[in-house]
């Protein structure tokens, strides 16, 4: 299958999270567990406000660190995506620990992340949030086009938002989920240069001298484990790290 | 590169062949398929068996397919083939399957033992729950009148208990919250101008829109599926968007304009606009001429309202609000200004639509591509039954009564809701039978049967209602889930939800009028029963054989089919849904046809009927009470996963949205020296505090109210997420004013004031 993309489209979305509730309903995700987090962004002063919403979810990098670092092959490409094989995931947590949109989460000792519905594209579907979407913000199909109907999207956009534009068509490689910005990314909460940590450098390199990294990598999971799950005992409280950039405004997670 | 459904499921049968090897290894290849999430179905696919239904999540009525595979539902979607779903569904109908799973519904009929208000129930069978329920319900037939005996029933069901029985059974005080609680006045208001209720679903003509004007409408945040999907397309197709409101609201943000109103002064912020449509001459000629009476007087009366006498009042700009006006008229007859939901605000509000719909006339766009279409309900037979003793009183979601006649069948009880002397006209409002059961007056109710309504939640004033349940001789609550009002019940009855059950059909008035299906996907829950059956079952009992004729639901479904030439196979054939076509123009009617039933026939600007009763009949602004030092005005409205008091226990929907936060300018806030994630209690005017609920100081209110969203703050109840979870606003709203004309409960008349949680 051709290299594909979705597409979200902030000026679009309404914030309704239908996305949220058709991904958890149609993957079956134990309770607890979101692979689709609606992000709420308001910058200004009252009355001069701007707001958007902001689906954070798996970005799907085409570089992605948490493919080049996962010790068990858990998380690998697939036609565009970062798909997951639920089976082989020990819970490392090292795909929490080095993505750079922090998204991975370990639940219940395995990964939880959108995993791209990959199989109903297949089938020649759309995946569960694409299809429920009310406001139409959500697209999925062949990489090119996707790239070309955001182009024409944001072109039209300019006028009503003069920083309309195109996020995640270099980042990480190109992403797997082209965003259609309403602001600047930094505004939004993305960072614009996304990098790959040098954990993941290191790992993508020493990967292939196999028996050597696979020793230190079990050794490295074990303190993978401890960060990670700092990490998340830190995100149940303050969530530090992913906060959005917004001086003077308010942001928060719905 | 995306599939019919219908293509779907035909592949999926075709590639059944090659699962069916697979899945012959058994459950645990499945489950491992399933592990790894490499393919969707995980079950073989030839077990999935598709159903048809409309969601009940909220009042929408989208049209659903329900996939269920073992007698277990898996999955929900949106039903292509639905006018309203398009084949998508919101969050809440999503979470359809976790409703049903719920594992705090009621199980079992339950008859009190104890104390009322204290949840001291045994569990009975049916037979001697029904069979008690018949009796104490006859009993007050017979000894007080059917009149003695209320009805209240909300839900996409109420059809059973909001309807059927209650007329069959010979009383006129059957009240639904859709009405004095929501949109009464926007209906009379409709109904006086046009001749016509607005109706369920607004019958904006979003495809050709270019210019929409929001106030007092929350899309987004409403959740209402089809209207989020012709917004968020009307604005990409480059539609311009002012949003009127007090709060930076979810349209706000995708708004060209926000105009942050104070709260209560609508209407002369719609009196400027139409003043400046006026003066400046911008409004449609040739359409007031054709279809409308009534302008000269309206010209005359709009003198005074210009934007500069509105600015102070609304603390508005007057400049922007000439602009508007201005972009507007640029834009007629494609600029709209849907009316809201929920309008029931300051008890004026019957005007305060009129002076909406008024504008839009002005526009002339009723009827119009770009404005509003006019929708048209299929003609479908009841099945035969005798005429019912009382007439249809209770109306729902859309209804009007006719004009300003108050609907009273002659010979017959009057309705105990003091239509006539309390109010003028409309149907049955719910929160005026709560005193007849305390004082007797006009004369008393003894008994009350609660079909899907939270008395806690929906109806304002909760003291009173408390005081009303403890002297009422005999109430019967039938629901899914244990709401806190359930307690105060003499018997429950546990109802299947709307995935295991058949239904009445949803007869709709659209754009093209339709039909949906509603069948059981799944059995029901052992121990619980349809709606229909409950009704009918009560009925036989009651001595009612004679309306419930029918044997079975499949019989009384196919026989209202059979009146259109269609059966429930070819409904089930058709996907679900019937679709026919309509006259959504005002150029689809002929010379001498008019889509306006008004005594004159045209839109009524200035209305003789509200004169001769005693009423402004042209909209005017009355100012409101300011809310005392130190305390905010409350408002309240909607988050998109949530319905009214009913979803905060779905286990998906409580997961993202637990509770509700206390939204407070963050200016106000620190002033108070409060932040977001503080708790505070909620005071009113009156003293009545709310439970704890959590600060969200936001630049995105007005620094003179505070904002919740409706429904949360159970108290009482056995919902085992949703207890003690926020702040409830209807425990707030302890005071309301009624509007004189339509009998709808303003209730943004309260004040709170915010005490931190020591
Ligand atoms: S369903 Fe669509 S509109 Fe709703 S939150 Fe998700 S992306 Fe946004
Ligand atoms: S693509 Fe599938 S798994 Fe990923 S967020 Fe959408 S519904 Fe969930
Ligand atoms: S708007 Fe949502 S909850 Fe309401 S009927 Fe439609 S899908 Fe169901």
């Amino acid at each position: 299958m051709a290299r594909l993309a979705m597409l979200i489209d902030l000026s679009r979305c309404l914030g309704c999270q239908a996305c949220v509730i058709a991904c958890k309903a149609g993957r079956e995700i134990p309770p607890g567990e979101r692979w689709i987090e609606i992000r709420e962004v308001v910058v200004g002063r009252f009355p001069e406000l701007r707001g958007a919403f902001v689906p954070h979810r798996c970005f799907h990098c085409a570089e992605a660190a948490c493919v080049q670092v996962c010790p068990t092959r858990a998380l690998y490409k697939k036609d565009g995506f970062t798909v997951v094989d639920f089976e082989r995931c020990t819970g490392c947590g090292y795909c929490a620990e080095v993505c750079p949109f922090g998204v991975p989460r370990i639940m219940d000792g395995r990964v939880s992340k959108c995993a791209s519905c990959l199989d109903l594209v297949q089938m020649g579907w759309e995946p569960w949030c694409v299809q429920t979407c009310p406001a139409g913000a959500l697209q999925c199909g062949p990489r090119e086009e996707i790239l070309t109907e955001a182009r024409t999207r944001v072109a039209a956009l300019r006028d009503r938002y003069p920083n309309a534009q195109i996020y995640g068509e270099t980042q990480m490689g190109g992403l797997g989920v082209i965003l259609i910005l309403t602001e600047p990314p930094e505004v939004l909460g993305l960072p614009p240069q996304p990098q790959m940590p040098p954990l993941a450098l290191w790992k993508g390199g020493a990967q292939p001298l196999s028996l050597g990294a696979l020793v230190l990598s079990v050794i490295t999971s074990g303190i993978a484990f401890f960060i990670a799950r700092r990490r998340h005992l830190e995100e149940n409280g303050a969530r530090k790290g992913s906060e959005p950039i917004t001086p003077a405004s308010e942001t928060r997670k719905e | 590169m995306t599939l019919t459904r219908r293509e779907f499921l035909r592949r999926l049968g075709a590639f059944a062949g090659a699962w069916a090897g697979l899945s012959q290894l058994g459950e645990p290849v499945l489950r491992f398929l399933r592990a790894r999430q490499i393919r969707w179905p995980w079950y073989r696919p030839e077990e999935i068996r598709v159903t048809y239904n409309y969601c009940d999540m909220c009042m929408w009525r989208c049209g659903m397919r329900v996939y269920s595979v073992n007698g277990r539902v898996v999955k929900v979607e949106g039903n292509p083939k639905d006018p309203k779903s398009r084949g998508r569904l919101c969050g809440r109908g999503q979470a359809a399957v976790a409703h049903l799973y719920d594992p705090d519904r009621l199980r079992k009929p339950l008859i009190r033992t104890g104390e009322r208000g204290t949840w001291s129930f045994r569990e009975a069978t049916w037979e001697e729950a029904l069979d008690r329920a018949a009796e104490a319900l006859a009993r007050l037939r017979d000894q007080y009148g059917p009149e003695s005996v209320a009805w209240f029933a909300h839900t996409t069901g109420d059809f059973w208990f909001g309807d059927y029985l209650p007329l069959a059974f010979g009383s006129p005080n059957v009240g639904k919250p859709s009405t004095g609680l929501c949109l009464t006045p926007r209906e009379i208001a409709a109904q006086i101008t046009f001749g016509r209720g607005v109706g369920g679903h607004e019958p904006v003509d979003w495809e050709n829109t270019r210019y929409i004007v929001l106030i007092g409408n929350h899309i987004g945040e409403n959740a209402h599926n089809t209207v989020m999907q012709d917004f968020a397309r009307a604005l990409a197709r480059g539609a311009k968007l002012v949003v009127v409101d007090p709060r930076y609201s979810t349209a706000a943000m995708k708004a060209h304009r926000w105009l942050p109103i104070k709260p209560g002064t609508d209407t002369a912020l719609l009196l400027a606009w139409m003043n400046v449509l006026i003066t400046e001459g911008l409004y449609d000629r040739e359409y007031i001429e054709k279809y409308t009476i009534g302008f000269e007087r309206l010209a005359e009366h709009i003198q005074p309202f210009t934007p500069e006498w509105a600015a102070p009042i609304t603390e508005l700009p007057a400049e922007v609000i000439r602009e508007v006006a201005r972009e507007m008229a640029a834009h007629r007859p494609r600029a709209v200004v849907p009316p809201g939901r929920h309008v029931v605000w300051y008890g004026n509000d019957t005007q305060r639509m009129r002076a909406l719909f008024i504008l839009n006339v002005l526009l002339g766009n009723i009827g119009r591509p770009g404005g509003f279409y006019i929708p048209r309900a299929p003609a479908l037979d009841p099945y035969p039954h005798p005429p019912f003793p009382v007439e249809v009183a209770a109306g729902g979601c859309g209804a009007a009564a006719a004009g300003l006649k108050i609907p009273d069948t002659p010979g017959h009880p009057p309705r105990a809701d003091g239509v006539g002397s309390k109010f003028a006209t409309g149907p049955v409002v719910i929160q005026e039978l709560i005193e007849p059961m305390i004082t007797g007056q006009p004369y008393p109710i003894r008994g009350l049967v609660v079909y899907g309504v939270n008395l806690f939640h929906s109806i304002p004033n909760v003291p009173r209602t408390i005081e009303a349940l403890k002297r009422l001789e005999f109430v019967l609550a039938i629901d899914v889930l244990p709401q806190e009002h359930l307690a105060w019940a003499d018997i429950i009855l546990p109802e299947a939800t709307f995935l295991e059950r058949y239904d009445e059909l949803w007869v709709a008035s659209h754009r093209t009028p339709y039909i949906a299906l509603r069948e059981p996907a799944v059995e029901p829950l052992p121990d619980t029963r349809p709606g229909w059956w409950i009704a009918r079952e009560l009925g036989m009992r009651l001595g009612l054989a004679d309306y419930f004729a029918w044997s079975d639901i499949e019989e009384y479904l196919n026989t209202r089919l059979m009146s259109v030439g269609l059966s429930l196979e070819k409904l089930r054939e058709a996907e679900g849904i019937f679709t026919w076509s309509g006259k959504p123009y005002l150029e689809d009617y002929g010379e001498g046809e008019t889509p306006f039933p008004t005594p004159s026939g045209k839109i009524e600007i200035y209305s003789e009927a509200l004169a001769r009763a005693g009423f402004d009949p042209l909209p005017v602004y009355e100012p409101v009470e300011e809310p005392p030092p130190g305390y905010f005005r409350l408002l309240y409205g909607r988050h998109p996963l949530h319905t009214f008091g009913k979803t905060q226990n779905n286990p998906w929907l409580a997961e993202v949205y637990p509770e509700n936060e206390v939204w407070i300018n963050e200016e106000a806030a620190a002033a108070l020296g409060l932040k977001t994630g503080d708790r505070v209690i909620l005071e009113n005017q009156d003293g009545v505090r709310s439970g704890p609920v959590r600060v969200r100081a936001t630049p995105r209110i007005r620094k003179d109210a505070v904002y919740l969203v409706h429904g949360f703050g159970h108290r009482g109840s056995r919902l085992s997420r949703a207890e003690g979870r926020g702040a409830s606003d209807n425990m707030l709203i302890t005071r309301y004013r009624l509007d004189p004309i339509s009998g709808g409960a303003g209730m943004r008349v309260n004040f709170v004031r915010l005490i931190r949680e020591v």
